[in-house]
């Protein structure tokens, strides 16, 4: 839908008063509800889910996503869009995480959010090689005059015609940067999920004979993946929009916007960790 | 970014397609109730037609949304209909027989505190915004509800965690043991359910859009992607229900793709500019 460019939009960042301060009392009405549901977990696992998926929305604005235009060479970042890129990375991370679950939250988040970066740097680079020896283009931002952190310049490097192309160092750096922050998010989301539902779930279905913690793990781990599968790509997906789709990386002017995103991150994954909680309660069962 | 880039001319207008995809869906998804009423297995291939009936609404919703500049790509609105749906439809499979209302209520309020978010506080600006967004919720949550029942013959709770038996091979024989690694849950499968609906939802009109789009071409996309998902799903099926329920639903799934794939080869025959048939370039020898 990229081919045909909506206007120019403008570098001031538009807040809407009334509709934060909505986002925010549904926000602590969703924290209310959790803590009147009284499981003792429930109130630390919705604060966990919530700072995971808040990590996750900031996480994906340093990402370098080009999208269409990208893969034409005609503006810099990885040539597809937030969702692909953000669940790649978010995946990533995801499994690095699960697989340290065993070993404390702290361990895991940390072998998640360098899952997530690791994945990213990888991209990153083929997606250079690829650029510079397949299309050839060299890296050139067409946001800012010089790269703020090595300092090159890159107006005389960017085609006529184009927003710049390839990943200069701040998108790459922006990119790894940003893997750490989704994996991270993502593995956060997941441990508090499977650490509820590791302590509720047997009681839950205890009039079963074989329901013990360990017999029930792998339902714990799948509902907890997939829970935090789905409030990844929730929250991915607002912030793509918070970004209208690419961004070259932190350098952006686009990349201001993040606190706007931060709030709508911090409701969704609210909404959706109350949800997921409530799995764990004996409402309706 | 709210300048609609398409208008939607002629064809059924969006309103119909998902009122009539809501009560298919629903509809279908009650038909696989059968199954306990008649103590049977047989009437899981339901569960596909419903999902086959919410992913055609579904792409019919995308084409709404997406006709909006929204700039993120297609793919990213059938993510966020599967991630939003996948908690509602978890959660209302707890409700028993109430399962698909409760879905489709709770992906409603999910989906409408998103697409406020996504409209005031993140400024989209789109007119349709809190519609579709509250619809894709809703899709996701039905077709996931829908391969559910086709798999595991069900839409409770219960029967999503049911240990299965394994048999193993040791050294003092054949042993069976129960685990829950082999249930649906427990396995896993939902996430491949999860895909296959994201991927069929968001396809049809990713393939379809450009100025030569026409509904019909689209709508049949979708319903064969939605076949073709239920073929898979039906394969899925297997270790969770009789053999004979799970060959009924292949035949049906296999038999629904021929046809619409047909159709929409014929489809895109009469749309397209011109047509040749061509085979495969020869290998020319001398180069």
């Amino acid at each position: 839908m990229s081919a045909i460019a909506g206007p120019k939009s403008s570098l001031s960042v538009e807040y809407n008063a009334v509709a934060i301060i909505v986002s925010l009392i549904i926000l602590v009405l969703i924290i209310a509800a959790t803590f009147m549901l009284g499981i003792p977990m429930a109130l630390s696992a919705l604060i966990g889910i919530i700072v995971g998926g808040v990590l996750i929305g900031f996480g994906v604005h340093f990402v370098p996503v080009g999208g269409a235009p990208a893969a034409m060479g005609q503006a810099p970042g990885i040539a597809t869009g937030v969702a692909m890129l953000a669940g790649g990375a978010g995946l990533a991370g995801l499994f690095g995480g699960a697989w340290a679950a065993s070993q404390g939250l702290v361990v895991a988040t940390v072998t998640g959010a360098i899952g997530g970066g690791l994945m990213m740097a990888i991209t990153c680079f083929f997606v250079n090689v690829i650029y510079v020896f397949g299309m050839g283009v060299p890296a050139a931002s067409g946001k800012v005059k010089k790269d703020p952190i090595t300092g090159d310049t890159q107006p005389e490097f960017k085609s006529q015609g184009t927003e710049g192309h390839g990943l200069p160092f701040v998108s790459f750096v922006g990119g790894v940067i940003g893997g750490i922050f989704g994996g991270g998010g993502g593995t956060l989301v997941y441990m508090m999920l499977l650490g509820l539902y590791t302590a509720t779930l047997p009681k839950l279905m205890g009039s079963q004979s074989v329901a013990n913690s360990v017999a029930i793990l792998p339902i714990a781990v799948s509902l907890a993946g997939v829970f935090a599968i789905g409030i990844f790509l929730v929250n991915a997906v607002l912030a793509a929009y918070n970004i209208t789709g690419t961004i070259e990386g932190p350098h952006d002017p686009k990349f201001k916007r993040f606190p706007r995103d931060i709030i709508a991150s911090a409701v969704a994954s609210g909404l959706c960790g109350f949800v997921a909680i409530l799995i764990a309660t004996s409402i309706g069962m | 970014m709210t300048v609609k880039v398409e208008v939607v001319e002629g064809g059924v207008p969006h309103s119909k397609v998902m009122i009539v995809g809501l009560i298919l869906t629903i509809v279908c998804i009650y038909l696989t109730y059968l199954n306990v009423l008649t103590k049977t297995e047989l009437f899981s291939f339901f569960g596909g037609l419903a999902a086959v009936a919410a992913l055609t609404w579904g792409s019919s919703t995308i084409k709404v949304l997406c006709s909006y500049g929204i700039g993120t790509g297609v793919p990213s609105a059938g993510m966020v209909s599967f991630g939003s749906g996948v908690i509602a439809m978890l959660f209302a499979t707890k409700f028993g027989i109430l399962s698909p209302i409760v879905a489709v209520v709770l992906a409603a309020v999910i989906g409408a505190i998103l697409g406020y978010v996504a409209n005031r506080v993140i400024a989209m600006k789109i007119p349709v915004m809190v519609k579709s967004l509250t619809e894709l919720a809703m899709v996701g949550s039905l077709t996931l509800m829908g391969f559910t029942a086709l798999i595991t013959g069900s839409f409770n709770f219960s029967a999503l965690i049911a240990p299965n038996t394994v048999l193993t091979i040791t050294s003092a024989g054949l042993t069976a043991t129960t685990s829950y690694l082999t249930s649906y849950i427990g396995g896993a499968l939902i996430a491949t359910v999860f895909l296959l609906g994201a991927i069929a939802v968001q396809h049809p009109f990713n393939a379809c859009l450009g100025p030569n789009w026409t509904q019909d071409r689209m709508l049949m996309l979708a319903v064969e992607c939605g076949f073709i998902s239920m073929i898979v799903a039906s394969l899925m099926s297997m270790p969770f229900v009789r053999i004979d329920a799970a060959i009924i639903s292949l035949i049906v799934s296999i038999i629904g793709w021929y046809y619409t794939y047909a159709k929409y080869f014929e489809l895109s025959k009469r749309d397209a500019a011109a047509w040749l048939d061509l085979s495969p370039i020869p290998e020319q020898e001398g180069h």
